[in-house]
């Protein structure tokens, strides 16, 4: 075993135990043990979206190449066009991508009904193929369970886990003598004490459609709704219209205005410029914050769990994968990639950038625990949410467009309609959606 | 013998690469649109298109209530953008008709916009109009003028849109008018003159139209090119707020791309090519046409 290029301690670990165990670990899978190099020589195409976890990844994929001695080539395209290529591939049946980057959130049940990822339960299981170091059960069980089909098939190996928190100024909260709510009831009280506008708004969500549907179920979920009861929409129940009673009525009342259409750029950016108190979203936007390049609030910023209420204590989460081409003529070796990507040494990196993973042991590392690039309550948040992580989408083909169809209802709502009426209209359009697509 | 036959046939020879090129990149895919919007299908690879007869067509003429908004929209768009650039571009020909210090330098200023990626201006007018931390708030606020919503209100973000589309367009309704002004004969306005015409009179009615064949290929570029705008709606507003600003061609973008009905948005599509198809037709007729 030799040094190589690499210089990753833990890779040469891995390297050298995967070595080691070949020829004196007796198994009948002896003559098959496990090495990164079996695939030598070979060349892989991945499609790659662009996202904090794949800008870390691709500074080490030189040393996936060194340690496997094959050569990786790949294309980074912003998400919806990544979609659109994978999508013209994939008709085209032309097996030029091998792995690719998956948000699972969106694309789990639409890409398994096309058949376009490949099961890796058998890869999972084979000892040749996977690294005794992989460990599966190192994974959450949120992070877990958002991989795996209801065919029990498992589409893609989790990569970054998302989860939504409750961003605060503890600059502003401090002087009153105010902490983080800690139920729902709370929320509305706390924020109201906030608003000083112009100067202060008191919070900020996502208004703009399809983009506020992953937002939504921050007060979905813990007032106890759901999207679907037994295979039929519920966005009319008495829980949808509590919750999106307040969701809008706090936009309308307390957030800058022009909240209707915010996409995360806008309410972060007003988050960063100081003009807001509250902001709850994706935990992984604090990196920006924390950013003195882009945010007049670097250092202010404290970080929480979100308020529990009638309904329980949950974070949304979502998940993006590794996955391997289903069309790809080098299946083997594309999930040896995926594998990389998504191995411990891996994680820590991502990690230690700032990147939150699905992977337990990662967490609790030594490394990332002696230089956190993060303040300490942003670990504590993060890792107490994905404790309490539910997938924050229905797991349905069409989550595109039943994001759009509660999207439009939350921005009526924003704009005054009632929550009852552009429910009922949006209920109708769901199951409408359900009767097309599910079957 | 090879040559002799290509020799007899080298009226057929000599084009066959072109017309095969064409049939290839424009036959082909408006063929095959026109076969997919007879057909249900979501993409995937594991099931093929479903035909299923006119039933796209039907859902678009009587059951799709969003897709007859966003034919309504596309064309008000249309209208208020066009007729804006129209009244603008001409105003500007006159003025750059004339002769004046720093004419030339201020002629290459005023079709810069034309020049730039809509994209690229999209993401600049997206940060401008920001309610509270963009420019065009804060210039309203120093004249004195109440803020206002710009793409950030159901009520306004058509308009805000066709705001910047007029700004980018103006300059090409300007550039050709200003090429019909410059080929008009100077007779007609010494006989005018004579005759004791006003300045507005002789306008009226010779400029506009002697100016009428340029401005009508003018209006129909612009007219083909407002009815097609996607990349500035999709960039600043998707369509949105709720969906306010959703022309057919970012309706049918959904379709296609984020939902995956690929034969419905295919249906949407033809409707489309329908619709310019029959305003082009309609501009050319008034051009050939002799009154206004």
């Amino acid at each position: 075993m030799t040094a190589r290029r690499s210089t990753r301690r833990t890779f040469l670990k891995t390297v050298a135990a995967a070595a080691a165990a070949g020829p004196f670990v007796s198994t009948p899978a002896r003559a098959q043990g496990f090495t990164w190099k079996r695939f030598q020589g070979k060349e892989l195409f991945l499609l790659l979206t662009k996202h904090p976890f794949i800008e870390v990844l691709e500074k080490h994929i030189p040393e996936f190449e060194s340690l496997s001695g094959m050569k990786v080539k790949w294309e980074t395209l912003p998400e919806i066009q990544a979609r659109q290529k994978m999508t013209v591939e994939m008709t085209a049946n032309s097996g030029g991508i091998d792995a690719f980057f998956t948000s699972l959130h969106v694309e789990k049940k639409r890409f398994w009904k096309a058949g376009w990822y490949h099961p890796l339960n058998k890869f999972l299981d084979d000892k040749s193929l996977t690294s005794p170091e992989f460990d599966w059960n190192d994974f959450t069980p949120g992070a877990k369970a958002g991989v795996t089909q209801p065919d029990g098939s498992i589409s893609a190996l989790a990569a970054f886990v998302d989860a939504n928190v409750f961003f605060y100024r503890k600059d502003l909260f401090g002087p009153k003598g105010l902490t983080p709510p800690k139920t729902l009831a709370d929320l509305e009280p706390l924020v109201q004490k906030l608003h000083a506008p112009p100067s202060t708004y008191g919070i900020v969500l996502r208004g703009l459609k399809n983009a506020n549907a992953t937002q939504y179920p921050t007060i979905l979920f813990p007032m106890g709704g759901t999207y679907l009861k037994d295979g039929k929409a519920v966005l009319d129940s008495k829980e949808q219209v509590a919750a999106l009673d307040l969701y809008t009525k706090l936009l309308r009342q307390y957030a800058p205005p022009g909240v209707v259409n915010f996409n995360w750029y806008e309410c972060s950016a007003s988050f960063m410029q100081g003009q807001v108190a509250i902001y709850m979203d994706g935990v992984n936007f604090a990196s920006q914050f924390e950013d003195a390049a882009k945010s007049k609030v670097v250092g202010k910023i404290g970080y929480a769990v979100l308020p529990s209420g009638p309904g329980g204590h949950f974070s949304p989460i979502y998940i993006t994968g590794m996955a391997v081409n289903a069309q790809s003529r080098n299946k083997e070796a594309a999930y040896l990639f995926t594998q990389w990507a998504t191995s411990k040494p891996n994680m820590v990196h991502e990690l230690m950038a700032g990147v939150g993973v699905g992977r337990t042991s990662t967490w609790d590392n030594p490394e990332v625990k002696a230089k956190p690039k993060m303040p300490a309550d942003w670990y504590q948040a993060y890792q107490a949410s994905l404790k309490i992580g539910r997938q924050g989408l229905p797991e349905i083909v069409g989550v595109t467009e039943y994001r759009d169809i509660i999207g439009v209802a939350i921005q009526k709502a924003i704009e005054g309609a009632p929550p009852a009426q552009v429910l009922a209209q949006a209920q109708k359009d769901f199951q409408d959606l359900l009767n097309r697509t599910e079957n | 013998m090879l040559t002799r036959w290509a020799h007899r046939h080298a009226q057929w020879l000599f084009p066959a690469p072109a017309v095969l090129l064409v049939a290839v990149l424009i036959v082909y895919p408006i063929a095959y649109t026109g076969w997919m919007s007879f057909h249900e299908w979501s993409a995937s690879s594991l099931s093929p298109p479903r035909f299923v007869g006119a039933a796209n067509y039907t859902k678009i003429l009587v059951g799709d209530a969003r897709f007859r908004e966003a034919v309504g929209r596309t064309i008000y768009f249309t209208l208020v953008a066009v007729a804006a650039e129209t009244l603008l571009g001409v105003a500007m020909a006159l003025l750059f008709n004339r002769e004046f210090w720093g004419r030339g330098l201020l002629r290459t200023l005023a079709i810069l916009p034309m020049v730039a990626t809509p994209t690229a201006i999209a993401l600049v007018f997206v940060m401008m109009y920001h309610p509270t931390l963009g420019v065009a708030n804060y210039v309203l606020s120093v004249v004195g003028l109440a803020p206002f919503r710009w793409t950030y209100s159901s009520q306004t973000a058509l308009y805000a849109l066709a705001l910047v589309d007029i700004w980018q367009w103006t300059p090409l309704i300007m550039l050709i008018a200003l090429a019909g002004l410059a080929s008009l004969p100077r007779e007609p306005y010494e006989a005018a003159r004579l005759d004791g015409a006003s300045p507005l009179q002789a306008f009226w009615h010779i400029t506009l139209p002697l100016l009428r064949p340029a401005l009508v290929v003018a209006i129909l570029f612009r007219a083909i090119d407002a009815l097609k705008t996607f990349d500035i709606i999709f960039v600043m507003t998707q369509g949105g707020p709720a969906n306010a600003s959703e022309t057919i061609n970012i309706l049918l973008f959904n379709q296609a791309f984020s939902y995956f009905n690929m034969g419905y948005a295919a249906s949407m599509a033809v409707a489309l090519f329908a619709l310019v198809m029959g305003a082009s037709l309609l501009l050319i007729k008034v051009r050939r046409s002799t009154t206004w």
